[in-house]
């Protein structure tokens, strides 16, 4: 009996691992993947690629003279119901500007500022630092623009048993001495589901 | 009087023909929204719809250029036109070439989506993120 009932067991188990849904990799070149309710980073990389390429087709960012303008990065607000990352957004854009060879992004202020390039300042006049490895003051250099933008998402009742969930990702660079905006775009990412999906 | 009917009709036909005015190209008229014609009217479009799904018409470029924008950036300017009646959704990707022809590692060589109208002809641009691309080479999939 004991021996049958093991037999059970381990048979029931066998079948309920075949059962599992097995993990996979996703390739993120050929994702095959059907779309979601939610943004997911085929939503970020096409807002991204089209973001940039209307960025540097308008050429507010080539300098006459040649040289590179300095951009500080300001807040990019997430409006949606995702807790998101904007850096999911921005990261790419970011990445882009600077190997375009036309700009360089600026930490020293801005929502993204690197708390150490002033901490290292504050190390002045302290002993145990060799003083010639501080930087001296007045290297840090100012921006020329400064980058924002927002994304934010509309819930629309499509009818009894769909929705429509529309997502605007927007972006502006400004001038920071003018304060003139030199260039804005704004892509949309709509979809349309059922009801029963959620988009947070 | 069979002769007589036949060139009654016969110049009704050139006379309605003769009428048809042909509009600005630059215009595109929908069914529906421009006058129909006798090769397209109410009774030749379903005949029509059937023999292009059959023969499998779909998207077809008719051009593509690249020019160098004020900013040093290469730009491609594809222009094509979609021969079937159903609008066609579909995802593309331009990737970059360097002068010898290698690939241009970019974030924005992403699948993007677009869409051309039945009977339609359709516009896209990439713009290359990079000065060093000279050259590029574009793949198309159906949007799932």
């Amino acid at each position: 009996m004991k021996a049958k009932t093991l037999g059970i067991i381990t048979f029931l188990s066998i079948l309920l691992i075949g059962c599992a849904q097995e993990t996979v990799n996703i390739d993120v070149m050929h994702d095959q993947g059907k779309p979601v309710m939610a943004l997911d980073y085929r939503d970020f990389d096409q807002a991204a690629s089209q973001l940039v390429q209307s960025m540097l087709a308008s050429g507010a960012l080539k300098k006459e003279g040649g040289g590179r303008y300095i951009i500080a990065k300001g807040r990019i607000i997430n409006d949606t119901m995702q807790r998101i990352d904007t850096d999911q957004l921005m990261a790419k854009i970011e990445i882009e500007i600077l190997r375009s060879g036309q700009a360089v992004m600026t930490r020293a202020v801005g929502a993204d500022a690197d708390k150490l390039i002033h901490e290292a300042r504050e190390l002045r006049d302290d002993e145990e630092f060799d003083q010639s490895t501080i930087a001296e003051r007045g290297t840090l250099q100012a921006f020329n623009f400064s980058i924002k933008g927002k994304i934010f998402q509309r819930n629309i009742r499509y009818d009894k048993n769909l929705q429509q969930v529309e997502y605007y990702f927007q972006l502006m660079l400004s001038d920071s001495v003018t304060g003139l905006t030199y260039w804005q775009d704004e892509v949309i990412v709509g979809k349309r589901g059922s009801n029963k999906s959620v988009s947070w | 009087m069979k002769t007589i009917t036949n060139i009654l009709l016969f110049v009704i036909a050139v006379v309605i023909t003769g009428c048809y005015q042909q509009h600005d190209s630059r215009i595109h008229l929908r069914e529906e929204v421009g006058s129909d014609s006798l090769v397209d009217n109410i009774v030749t479009r379903p005949v029509a719809y059937a023999f292009s799904a059959l023969i499998g018409e779909g998207i077809e470029i008719t051009q593509a250029v690249t020019k160098r924008n004020d900013a040093g950036f290469l730009e491609l300017h594809i222009s094509g036109h979609n021969r079937s009646y159903q609008t066609r959704r579909f995802r593309y990707r331009v990737e970059w070439l360097d002068e010898n022809g290698l690939l241009i590692q970019t974030k924005t060589s992403v699948w993007l989506p677009t869409s051309a109208m039945g009977k339609s002809p359709f516009s896209l641009k990439a713009v290359a993120p990079r000065p060093e691309a000279v050259n590029f080479r574009m793949d198309t999939k159906k949007w799932e």
